[in-house]
């Protein structure tokens, strides 16, 4: 198959970001489903270092793709989405999972805070209202944790770890820095976000039962998220209070 | 329970206790060995200069180590151990541990610094793409 000429950046554009690693066998359908958004939007494939055909796929059906010559983990890739975004002067970001989790009917809704210049960051929460989404009791306890310690400082989010988000251009400097973690953004990013004053808001959004982050919060990698969380909460406390 | 002089005395003899020629043979034939590798290492460029006088350092402070073993036995009094190998043992932990932290700081380091490479690979083979495509498009229009 012939591929599709890759569009050039404009400035002012609205991105929609999708971190892939290995998705060759979903991601035309998430593609498929996006092109029914009504808003002129060009969607911005990062293969993480894929070993079947995610870029291909993902370059036959007239996506950009930025093509990682390694793994680098579920951050990086997205980070990698951010910087190119910022690079482009985008304004306007989208970011979902290649899984297929996401729907990308909510996006609109989603967008809604920022285009009305009420939010710069959207997160589509799957608990800000009963949507019916199940997850282990491990991670719950977890999410429960952090959302606690969140609230602590100040800010109020039920579902940190949703890789459904809205953005604008000031999100972008502050995501494309050496802080931003490699494998799971969480509500350490969000924190760092809330106290440099951008404004956060969330959506209710409903999602399918999705395959990448089952997986994470099982076994010891649940300790490990904690552990993790824990110290990149107090670095970024340090870091906003070096006394 | 030991009598604390008596204990006292017992440290005063294994400190005074003669090392053998054996082991300061065996140390200086062992910095010897370490400081050759090094130098073939650096000489087959399978380590680089920058990364060498941490072990010609050691390999060095070992050589005078074992031919001054008295200043060995002042620091073993010093440090309050009871053996000169006790204090060796010690500082070579100490080494260690300091190595191990310092090299996982550098692998920290570089591991940000190829996150970065490669994302800005990505980054420019998407905007090549971009501008090849543009220009093809252009040489097409302009071709008809």
């Amino acid at each position: 198959m012939s591929r599709t000429p890759a569009t050039e950046p404009q400035a002012g554009e609205f991105l929609v970001l999708i971190p892939a690693f290995n998705e060759a066998a979903r991601l035309p359908d998430v593609l498929r489903e996006l092109g029914t958004l009504e808003q002129p939007h060009r969607v911005v494939v990062i293969d993480d270092g894929s070993r079947d055909k995610t870029a291909e796929s993902a370059r036959d059906l007239g996506a950009t793709v930025l093509r990682l010559p390694f793994n680098l983990g579920y951050g990086a890739a997205l980070q990698t989405g951010y910087k190119y975004a910022h690079a482009s002067k985008a304004t306007l970001i989208v970011q979902m999972d290649a899984d297929g989790q996401h729907d990308p009917a909510f996006i609109p809704r989603l967008i809604a805070p920022i285009r009305e210049g009420r939010a710069d960051l959207v997160i589509g929460s799957r608990f800000a209202r009963d949507s019916g989404y199940r997850m282990g009791w491990l991670h719950t306890l977890g999410r429960l944790l952090f959302q606690r310690i969140a609230r602590l400082a100040g800010l109020h989010v039920t579902d940190p770890t949703s890789g459904l988000q809205a953005m604008n251009g000031s999100v972008l400097e502050l995501y494309s820095g050496d802080f931003f973690p490699s494998d799971y953004p969480d509500v350490d990013v969000l924190l760092e976000a809330f106290r440099r004053g951008l404004r956060i808001e969330e959506c209710a959004v409903e999602m399918r039962p999705g395959q990448r982050r089952s997986t994470l919060h099982g076994g010891l990698r649940s300790f490990y998220y904690v552990y993790r969380l824990t110290l990149a909460l107090w670095a970024g406390a340090r870091a906003a209070n070096p006394r | 329970m030991q009598d604390p002089t008596e204990l006292e005395r017992l440290r005063e003899l294994f400190l005074r206790a003669p090392e053998s020629r054996v082991t300061s043979i065996l140390a200086i034939a062992l910095s010897t060995c370490l400081l050759l590798t090094v130098l073939y290492l650096v000489r087959h460029r399978r380590l680089r200069e920058e990364y060498t006088p941490i072990w010609v350092t050691l390999a060095l402070i070992v050589t005078v180590i074992s031919l001054r073993l008295d200043l060995l036995r002042a620091l073993t009094a010093a440090i309050g151990a009871w053996t000169p190998s006790s204090t060796l043992f010690f500082l070579g932990e100490l080494f260690i541990l300091w190595i191990c932290l310092n090299y996982s700081i550098r692998l920290s380091r570089h591991t940000t610094q190829l996150k970065n490479l490669a994302q800005e690979t990505a980054i420019l083979r998407a905007r090549l793409e971009e501008l090849t495509d543009a220009s093809e498009t252009r040489a097409t229009g302009a071709g008809r």
